[in-house]
């Protein structure tokens, strides 16, 4: 008896050294929503999760500890926080309105200039940036080290101690869990249910899909976005030069990555300063045509919506939202 | 019968007195470390934290951060064909003066040249997957850019003296971060060398930040982060950074 218990420990420590033996996290992905590509290094399981979870909600990231992930990216705001752009430590402004993260596994870059390519390099940005955490990745992974919860989970999830890699891959692992795609406008595509809609909503949904507001060739697929960057008219001169940053191209000044329009109704304010407050007000923008940036989108153009067109479409867009 | 066994006996001697001693024992190295002793230098004086230097312009300045890197070194042999070096990327910094290319074929060279900065593909590899010690490992100050995944090739960081007759102290921070694909800049470095059989060889360079702010204003010029506007002035260093390169 003794033996076998002397066995069983032995196994035990022993499976311990191996690249951890992952039982599979069930991923909760939306009905017609298709697996998203996921880097082998960094599939999915319980502990990773835990992990993540508990890196995301922890002011241990910054500098100060007064903020952490879900300061920008509230649970109850659908993972945005509601400001025009994020708020740092020490209430530093950045530049630009806070991205949901729900879906953020189907994103084939991050941020709206598109700069980096994947969720696992993300996490260096806020953590890194001056205007949000002002901390650093080796500094961080030093205080992880100072606790025995975090040293536990970082073993449990990525059989090592915290480290730069397991940080990153931890933090990009939990939100490759979030996801949002339960709307009535899912209802009435997926399950068929023809009564999801109400006939403004439908009409909104036919301006919206159709030739009369066109709004589908950026706001396209199961997303809502065609991940494409997009100058849409919002100003003469950008003091944000968005896409331009990364390429240093003058034909790329102004466009910012299309966003998701899922939970649209619950994410104000909207574009990538938070420039316009409604949904109104930005239905309002996209009727205009826009202004006349030599990079504006050809598809931006005077919509002539009537009123009752207007609300319609607003409507329609307010079925984008979760019903969870 | 018997010569032929003594044949035998003394082609078995031979080969294993071959096998015994190193090849290198009978035929001499055909391989030598290479070493460089890399000085950082600001004028004529060694590049240190906390001490006051002054520009070509007449600004004064101390050094809070001068960390580059240099890849891709490619030694010209005498006949002109090349031997590249491979995987040697240095983080070059003031604090340490020695780099090794560790062994490259033994030989007459004209010369060398390696980029200041990374190659296309290394600039943007995940630096997430690095070991600790590796120079392409994050560091901390950070020497990448984790909203552009990519490296920051040459980064220098003072306080200077910003007042306008030069009698303030240097109390006013710059920060030049010098980047992106465009701006690796290649130096060649043409001074004939030898590397000799049975002995390693040392190359003394010295970079002189002096010569990387020639015709930069450090009051005027005081911040780069290599985009948009601040495109020019990243360029700018970097034209400057073949001429501050000098053989000892």
């Amino acid at each position: 008896m003794i033996y076998t218990g002397l066995l069983i420990l032995l196994f035990t420590c022993c499976k311990k050294e191996d690249i951890p033996v992952t039982e599979t996290y069930k991923l909760e992905i939306p009905k017609g929503f298709p697996q998203p590509t996921i880097p082998e290094n960094n599939l999915p399981t319980e502990e990773r999760v835990a992990f993540g979870r508990a890196l995301f909600f922890d002011p241990i990231l910054s500098r100060d500890s007064t903020i952490s992930c879900s300061s920008c990216h509230h649970v109850d705001k659908k993972f945005t926080d509601g400001l025009d752009v994020s708020v740092g430590i020490e209430g530093r402004l950045g530049i630009r309105n806070a991205p949901s993260l729900l879906n953020v596994a189907y994103q084939p870059v991050m941020f709206w200039d598109g700069g980096v390519p994947n969720l696992e390099q993300q996490v260096l940005a806020p953590i890194e940036s001056h205007f949000e955490m002002d901390f650093n990745l080796i500094s961080v992974v030093e205080r992880l080290n100072q606790n025995e919860n975090y040293k536990a989970m970082s073993m449990a999830a990525y059989n090592q101690l915290p480290s730069i890699f397991s940080v990153t891959r931890a933090l990009a692992c939990f939100e490759r869990t979030l996801y949002t795609g339960v709307s009535k406008y899912d209802d009435f595509v997926y399950n068929k249910n023809s009564n999801a809609l109400t006939d403004s909503e439908k009409r909104g949904m036919e301006i919206f899909l159709g030739e009369e507001g066109e709004c589908f060739h950026c706001h396209g697929t199961y997303l809502f976005t065609d991940n494409s960057y997009k100058n849409n008219g919002i100003y003469l001169n950008y003091a944000d030069s968005g896409r331009a940053r990364i390429t240093t191209l003058a034909s790329d000044v102004g466009k910012f990555k299309v966003p998701s329009l899922r939970n649209v109704a619950n994410t104000a304010p909207y574009m990538h300063d938070g420039s316009f407050k409604t949904l109104e007000e930005v239905v309002e923008h996209y009727n205009s045509g826009g202004k006349p940036h030599p990079n504006k989108s050809g598809l931006i153009v005077p919509l002539n919506l009537t009123n009752q067109e207007k609300e319609d479409l607003i409507n329609f867009l307010k079925a984008l939202s979760d019903e969870k | 019968m018997k010569t032929v066994t003594k044949n035998i006996f003394l082609a078995l001697m031979i080969v294993l007195a071959m096998s015994s001693c190193k090849k290198d024992e009978i035929m001499g190295n055909t391989k030598q470390v290479l070493d460089f002793h890399w000085h950082s230098k600001i004028g004529t004086q060694d590049a240190k934290y906390g001490v006051e230097y002054t520009t070509k312009g007449g600004v004064k300045f101390e050094l809070t951060d001068w960390r580059y890197y240099v890849s891709n070194f490619v030694l010209i042999k005498e006949d002109g064909t090349e031997y590249k070096v491979a995987d040697k990327i240095f983080l070059i910094n003031i604090a340490n003066a020695d780099y090794s290319l560790d062994s490259v074929p033994v030989g007459k060279y004209k010369g060398f040249k390696f980029y200041v900065g990374l190659d296309s593909v290394t600039n943007h590899l995940d630096p997430t997957l690095y070991a600790a010690g590796n120079p392409l490992a994050l560091q901390n100050p950070p020497i990448h850019w984790s909203w552009n995944a990519g490296y920051i090739f040459f980064k220098v960081e003072t306080l200077f003296d910003d007042s306008e007759d030069g009698t303030g102290s240097p109390d006013t921070e710059s920060f030049h971060h010098v980047g992106t694909d465009n701006l690796k800049r290649t130096i060649s470095l043409m001074e004939p060398f030898e590397i000799k059989s049975g002995s390693d060889k040392t190359i003394h360079l010295q970079m002189d930040l002096l010569e990387v702010f020639n015709n930069v204003n450090l009051k005027s010029e005081s911040v780069t982060h290599s985009f948009g506007p601040e495109a020019p002035l990243a360029k700018k260093i970097a034209d400057n950074w073949q001429s501050a390169f000098s053989l000892d």
